[in-house]
């Protein structure tokens, strides 16, 4: 990873500017909101990438230490993917998600059919309910030096 | 009602906050089926935007021909070869999305 960030550092002219942007270390939670209001809000309990963000962290800080980037600015934000139905997002994620090459373990498989079980019986009671995939995110800007 | 992703408009909110993107020389990598390309090209020069799956960027593709714009450049190629096969200081700004981890 650090080498793909000195190719990009190639690549830019000089005083260019990467900008990098990976999930935020802390859990994904899914909401189910209806004209605003709050009705139903878990952290997914499939997440299991932390590992692989803390690499990404490590290789940007790397690359910093080098001196390759200077770190210049940085914003978390919350990226929010709305579907009508548990079977809507699921479907998105099984194509949007099929890049990722691990299998999750079965635990964490079932306590996730668990959590979208009681969300499709929240949206089931709530006619016109969104659910929501809240995805915290930071975006980092680095600048060649 | 089709899968909707940040129609609050967090993520660009945040991307033009903190990068000036008009007139600027643009690579974007990971860009999966352009769904974040699509929402700066209009202040871009121009964005080669690259992705290593041929079903995203097949999608990302099928879109460009629907609104053809010279702005805009997908390629379905690895980050490494088009590094490879590219001269040193030819983009003004990079923009590895979510593709780092």
């Amino acid at each position: 990873m650090v080498h793909a960030l000195e190719e990009i550092h190639r690549l830019l002219r000089p005083g260019g500017t990467l900008i990098e942007i990976h999930p935020a270390l802390e859990v994904p939670f899914v909401e189910v909101r209806s004209n605003g209001e709050l009705l139903f809000s878990e952290e997914d309990p499939g997440y299991d990438y932390e590992d692989d963000l803390r690499c990404a962290e490590e290789a940007v800080a790397t690359a910093v230490g080098r001196g390759v980037f200077v770190s210049e600015d940085r914003r978390r934000f919350e990226l929010r993917t709305h579907a009508s139905s548990v079977e809507e997002l699921r479907e998105y994620w099984a194509v949007y998600g099929a890049y990722d090459p691990e299998e999750k373990e079965e635990t964490l498989v079932r306590q996730q059919d668990e959590m979208y079980a009681r969300a499709h019986d929240v949206l089931e009671h709530s006619p016109g309910a969104e659910l929501e995939y809240v995805e915290p995110a930071m975006m980092s800007r680095l600048s060649c030096s | 009602m089709t899968v909707r992703i940040d129609p609050e408009g967090h993520e660009t909110e945040a991307l033009f906050a903190l990068v000036e993107l008009e007139g600027r020389e643009v690579l974007e990598i990971g860009c999966g089926d352009g769904r974040l390309t699509w929402r700066y090209a209009d202040r871009v020069a121009h964005v080669t935007a690259i992705e290593p799956f041929g079903d995203s960027i097949a999608r990302a593709n099928l879109r460009l021909s629907e609104a053809p714009t010279e702005r805009v450049e997908f390629r379905h190629v690895l980050f490494e070869d088009l590094a490879a096969a590219s001269d040193a200081d030819v983009f003004d700004v990079a923009l590895l999305s979510w593709s780092l981890c």
